[in-house]
């Protein structure tokens, strides 16, 4: 074992500083991208888990993102069958509305911005997705039913059966979802003909994105292609999953996202790299008397400095290991709370290249201390 | 103070001079000393504390650069050479063992060892091997994998000792080697100084103020504020090995 790794695991009380200053540093980003993603997530949970292995956008659309919505002509929708592995296509619908909630007596009265999703209770149909119980699907069968994430009750305030009121017009909620939670705008699922009754529903010559389940799911990337050779600027078809990548990385690119996370990541690598190179600084003085030594016997200031080096990279990835423990631990509370977390693998792994670079950074600040190492000192 | 060239000389020192500032004014710590000392012999320095003595084996090991002087050691102009070159001779002949053992707590002997001499550009096994024979050497065989924490003060120094013999250096520099010891610890320590001069032909440089050491130098000198008093030699001259011998421990 190097004498870098023997000192960090023996002495392990003196680099505990660090340790925990690079996990903040680390947990300080990917909370937040977390946070975000799972966002992300839970605004498209239901496509995510639906059976629909394509979906078909608008060609100048990134994702779905703030860039969505109603914007493919309405014939669209029959010329996709055109295609001899395309099983169904239906166009995602759905509309924001006001919520408000029917208060009985000592209950409070909430009006509330939400998201309206559909689904068409059929079985097996494209939109509904396959985590869906089979009494939500029933339940969603009757006219003007609407059924919401168990977590959200106390936000939207309403229980089973509760009628609230979405735009002025009565929903009743007949059932909870699981798994659908959300911490942004909470949403409401009602069947593609509840959302008409609302008057909510699209019924212009545009319509949504549409949702394509194909033969054979190991053929979406060929089918992907076969779609897209035919476009021709009409439209762009994406597999389920570059669209769920796209989503993240668009709320990422977000303006005010993208200002927190790059202000996290500047002051993650200011904390990060201002407490390791002071726990650095001082361990490494707490051993000077023995690098004196070394250096009286003929170690050079280069061999040492390795040393150092050596030792700023096993903290760093030691801190890596309890920004692991602590992302995880932190995603468990944030799931037992209703709040879903995500995390991509291109954030995780920047986020570990960072913690490096910090570690690194404050291995090469704190080498000022080794000129203290003067072996002449230590003939006195 | 030195005697004529002599074929054994591992070192000689002419002239060496050496300041230092406190406040404004200047200390002269050397007083253009000349030293020398020879292959084979236990060289004792011995003063008063402040006397100069410490400063003087930092002069002549390369530690210390002296304001004026020259130190040929093992035939090489010592002070002539760059920083990296003197520290490479460092590595290469020379051995230290100081008042306080500095040993790295997280290390046990062996690795305290091995760690000196990989950077000798031995093998990690070579390094072994032959950590395990010096310390096997100073009596601490059985103590190969401890901890400082779990040695007594004598062994720490005994480790420090094995370090500084593993690289068979022809130079060893002991600075008050014994003042932290025991009576009985610091015999150990002084015979096994001694051993390292008479079996294995080192030229030994201790520095100390304990009178009870004397009786193990071969030659003793006495330096009071800078300057040397007196040289004599206690025993009938050096007996070095041959040099064959020298370099494997």
């Amino acid at each position: 074992m190097s004498l870098a790794l023997a000192t960090l695991i023996y002495e392990w009380r003196r680099y505990l500083a660090a340790v925990i200053a690079l996990a903040f540093s680390g947990l300080l980003i990917l909370a937040q991208v977390g946070m975000f993603t799972g966002i992300v997530q839970a605004a498209t949970a239901t496509i995510d888990r639906s059976r629909a292995e394509i979906m078909v956008l608008p060609a100048k659309s990134e994702s779905l993102i703030n860039s969505g919505s109603n914007g493919l002509p309405r014939r669209l929708a029959p010329e996709m069958y055109l295609h001899p592995e395309v099983v169904q296509v239906a166009s995602l619908d759905g509309s924001g509305g006001r919520w408000m909630n029917t208060p009985e007596a000592g209950e409070k009265q909430v009006t509330q911005w939400i998201q309206l999703d559909i689904v068409d209770p059929i079985p097996g149909a494209v939109t509904l997705p396959v985590d869906y119980p089979e009494e939500v699907r029933i339940a969603l069968l009757e006219p003007f039913a609407a059924v919401i994430d168990r977590s959200a009750q106390a936000r939207l305030g309403v229980t089973l059966n509760d009628k609230a009121t979405i735009n002025g017009k009565t929903v009743t909620i007949r059932a909870f979802l699981d798994g659908y939670p959300s911490i942004n705008q909470p949403s409401v699922v009602v069947s593609r003909d509840t959302l008409r009754l609302l008057g909510m529903a699209d019924v212009g010559e545009k319509v949504g994105p549409l949702m394509v389940q194909i033969k054979d799911p190991a053929r979406a990337i060929q089918v992907r292609n076969d779609l897209n050779a035919v476009a021709d600027g009409r439209y762009r078809a994406w597999t389920r999953q570059e669209l769920a990548q796209a989503n993240e990385g668009a709320l990422m690119k977000e303006q005010i996202i993208g200002i927190m996370l790059g202000f996290s990541v500047f002051l993650g690598f200011l904390i990060g790299v201002g407490i390791t190179s002071q726990t650095l600084r001082g361990a490494i003085m707490a051993n000077i008397k023995e690098f004196a030594s070394l250096r009286a016997l003929g170690v050079s200031m280069g061999a040492l400095r390795l040393i150092v080096l050596e030792l700023s990279f096993w903290v760093g990835i030691v801190g890596l290991a309890a920004t692991a423990v602590f992302t995880f631990l932190v995603s468990l509370l944030a799931k037992s709370a209703g709040l879903p977390m995500g995390f991509p693998i291109g954030w995780v792994i920047g986020v570990a290249i960072l913690l490096l670079v910090i570690s690194l950074a404050s291995g090469l600040m704190s080498l000022g201390v080794l000129k203290k190492s003067q072996p002449a000192d230590l003939l006195r | 103070m030195t005697s004529a060239p002599h074929r054994d000389d591992a070192i000689r020192a002419t002239g060496l001079s050496k300041r230092f500032k406190t406040g404004r004014s200047y200390i002269e710590v050397l007083k253009s000393v000349d030293f020398d000392a020879r292959h084979g012999d236990l060289t004792m320095v011995m003063g008063p504390s402040g006397s100069g003595k410490s400063t003087l084996v930092a002069c002549l090991s390369g530690l210390l650069r002296p304001d004026e002087g020259q130190v040929q050691a093992l035939d090489q102009d010592l002070w002539g050479l760059r920083t990296g070159k003197i520290d490479r001779f460092r590595l290469d002949h020379c051995g230290f063992i100081f008042q306080g053992f500095n040993l790295f707590s997280a290390l046990t002997a062996v690795e305290q060892v091995t760690t000196v001499l990989k950077h000798t550009g031995l093998s990690k096994r070579e390094a072994r091997d032959r950590a395990v024979v010096s310390l096997e050497e100073v009596g601490l065989g059985h103590r190969l994998n401890q901890r400082p924490s779990e040695l007594s003060g004598g062994e720490k120094q005994r480790v420090a000792i094995a370090r500084a013999l593993a690289k068979a250096p022809r130079l060893l520099f002991a600075d008050e080697p014994t003042s932290a010891l025991d009576g009985e610890n610091g015999q150990i320590v002084i015979k096994l100084l001694q051993r390292a001069a008479k079996e294995h032909g080192a030229a030994v440089i201790c520095v100390t103020h304990d009178p009870r050491l004397e009786a193990y130098a071969d030659r003793i000198i006495h330096i009071e504020d800078g300057a040397i008093l007196d040289d004599r030699r206690v025993t009938s001259g050096a007996h070095p090995a041959p040099h064959s011998h020298l370099i494997e421990a």
